[in-house]
């Protein structure tokens, strides 16, 4: 983990029906390049806005967000090369369903970075072997499991080689037996130094995985720290109600 | 028995004579089949420019729907709300009106330069006013995707038209196929009051025949016989069409 964060974010608000509802209340946060951020909190507390804010799919009331040294939230930046390099995994993993497997992998690929299909095709399969579904590169998503279209949707943004993956609830939609087969494939990216934010209600995986985890309530970082600080040393009440009704 | 046998046989030959006489004599089927052939050309040309328009008109509409209320403000944006203007204007314009009353501005107003091109016309006339049907067909195909398959595209780095063109407008379209048939089937029967410009259309076709043999079942039998075998064929085939449609889904 080198000392520049890849990520800064400064006093980030975002608010609804004109301040009436404040999904974010200031949230400051870096993090760093090869770092595993998880962000838990309960319902409503803006886990959601605070990762959909570092693509831009909601556009923050004010504050700013640093990305690799720029502040993506000034008009001058190009929207869509920020987002090449910001890769999102969805909890309905919203695969492309016209589309094959393969072609969901390659069509930014192709179409974004100008990589030739052949090359884009190549490089698509050995992301697919990495998630043991090479065998399905024809199949179109409609025919695959909740946890096999959230693998191909993983590497689906892989494919686009990003500097960070942003994960919102990649577990909550699928069926408990295959939950495990995502994380695997989350704590692969981890081990392999990829920078990844991380909102879930899996605690053991945030435990495992996460090397920092961050508390959230009512649009306010409450509490951040190791695994081991959040989950066997806290002091704040919030996080203490939080942590029984869940563990 | 002998007067009820002659009296069928009259009614048969009755009836050989004036088939003969609307169709036979002077090749007067030719008629009709002329009559058909314009009927289909100014169907499809009037399809194909009506999914144009209303593919144009639906993207304008949907994207100010989506997107201008969080537009910052500026030129884009002006621009945006003047063409959803002139686009709402043409949709009530067109579907407030009767298509026969549009035909007729077309030929007797707008059109008179080219007026004796009555096919290109018709196929203008009838085009523009599908086009306003087949835009809100498409507009509510592109507003029944799934917000998630815009972030998608949007998150992966496509822009706005990107993310249309390659993952919004080809779902849309397929959901939205047996409807846009069925529109094609609306305007083989609509196409019908083109002999009101005096366009040689199967309709016309009947009524040339009648005008000449001034016997008007036969000729009028025969057009509306044709238009129904026409319509159920392609009922038929948009039928089959959605199954398919329904199966690739699974
Ligand atoms: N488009 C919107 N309009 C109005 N309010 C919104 C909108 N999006 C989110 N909110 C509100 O902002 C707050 C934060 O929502 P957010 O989705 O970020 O919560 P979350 O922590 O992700 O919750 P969950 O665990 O249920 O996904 C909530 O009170 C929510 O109702
Ligand atoms: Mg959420």
């Amino acid at each position: 983990m080198s000392a520049d964060p890849i990520i800064s974010v400064n006093k980030l608000k975002k608010y609804y029906n004109r301040g009436a509802i404040k999904a974010l209340d200031g949230v400051s946060l870096d993090i760093s390049k090869g770092e595993v951020v998880v962000i838990i909190g309960p319902s409503g507390s803006g886990k959601s806005t605070l990762l959909r804010s570092l693509n831009l799919l909601e556009i923050p009331t004010s504050g700013s967000i640093l990305f690799e040294g720029n502040d993506i939230t000034s008009r001058g930046t190009d929207i869509n090369k920020l987002r090449q390099k910001m890769g999102m995994v969805f909890q309905h993993f919203n695969l492309f369903p016209h589309l094959t497997i393969m072609d969901n992998m390659t069509l930014g690929p192709r179409k974004l970075l100008g990589i030739p299909r052949a090359e884009a095709e190549e490089n698509a399969r050995r992301l697919l072997a990495k998630v043991a579904l090479e065998d399905r590169a024809g199949a179109y998503p409609s025919q695959l499991s909740g946890g096999q279209k959230q693998r191909i949707a993983i590497v689906r943004a892989l494919a686009m080689k990003p500097d960070v993956l942003l994960f919102d609830e990649p577990t909550s939609a699928l069926d408990p037996e295959m939950v495990g087969e995502v994380l695997d494939v989350m704590k692969d990216l981890a081990r392999e130094g990829m920078t990844m934010v991380v909102v879930t209600h899996e605690m053991g995986f945030a435990r495992e995985v996460g090397h920092r985890i961050i508390f959230m309530d009512e649009g306010r970082k409450i509490a951040e720290g190791t695994p081991e600080e959040i989950f066997e040393h806290t002091e704040n009440e919030r996080l203490k109600t939080f942590l029984a009704k869940v563990l | 028995m002998y007067l009820y046998q002659l009296a069928i046989g009259d009614w048969w030959n009755d009836l050989k004579d004036t088939f003969t006489l609307n169709f036979i004599d002077d090749d007067r089927y030719m008629l009709l089949v002329k009559g058909l052939g314009n009927t289909f050309l100014v169907t499809l040309g009037a399809t194909i420019l009506g999914i144009l328009l209303g593919v144009i008109v639906a993207l304008v509409r949907s994207t100010y729907d989506k997107t201008a209320l969080g537009m910052r403000p500026g030129a884009g944006k002006v621009v945006l709300s003047l063409l959803n203007k002139i686009a709402s204007l043409y949709l009530t314009v067109i579907r407030g009106t009767p298509v026969l009353v549009q035909l007729m501005i077309a030929y007797f107003v707008i059109f008179v330069s080219i007026a004796q091109h009555k096919t290109i016309v018709a196929i203008i006339a009838f085009g523009i006013n599908s086009g306003a049907y087949v835009a809100e067909i498409i507009r509510s195909g592109i507003m029944s995707i799934d917000p998630g398959q815009f972030e998608a595209g949007r998150s992966l780095g496509f822009n706005y038209a990107q993310t249309m063109l390659y993952i919004i407008i080809p779902q849309a379209l397929k959901n939205v196929l047996p409807a846009l048939a069925n529109e094609f089937i609306v305007l083989i029967k609509e196409t019908s009051v083109s002999c009101y410009i005096g366009l040689h259309d199967l309709t016309k076709g009947g009524e040339i025949i009648r005008s000449r043999t001034y016997t008007a079942f036969m000729p009028l039998l025969a057009v509306a016989l044709i238009y129904l075998v026409i319509v159920m064929f392609f009922t038929r085939l948009v039928n089959i069409l959605e199954r398919r449609l329904r199966n690739s889904e699974r």
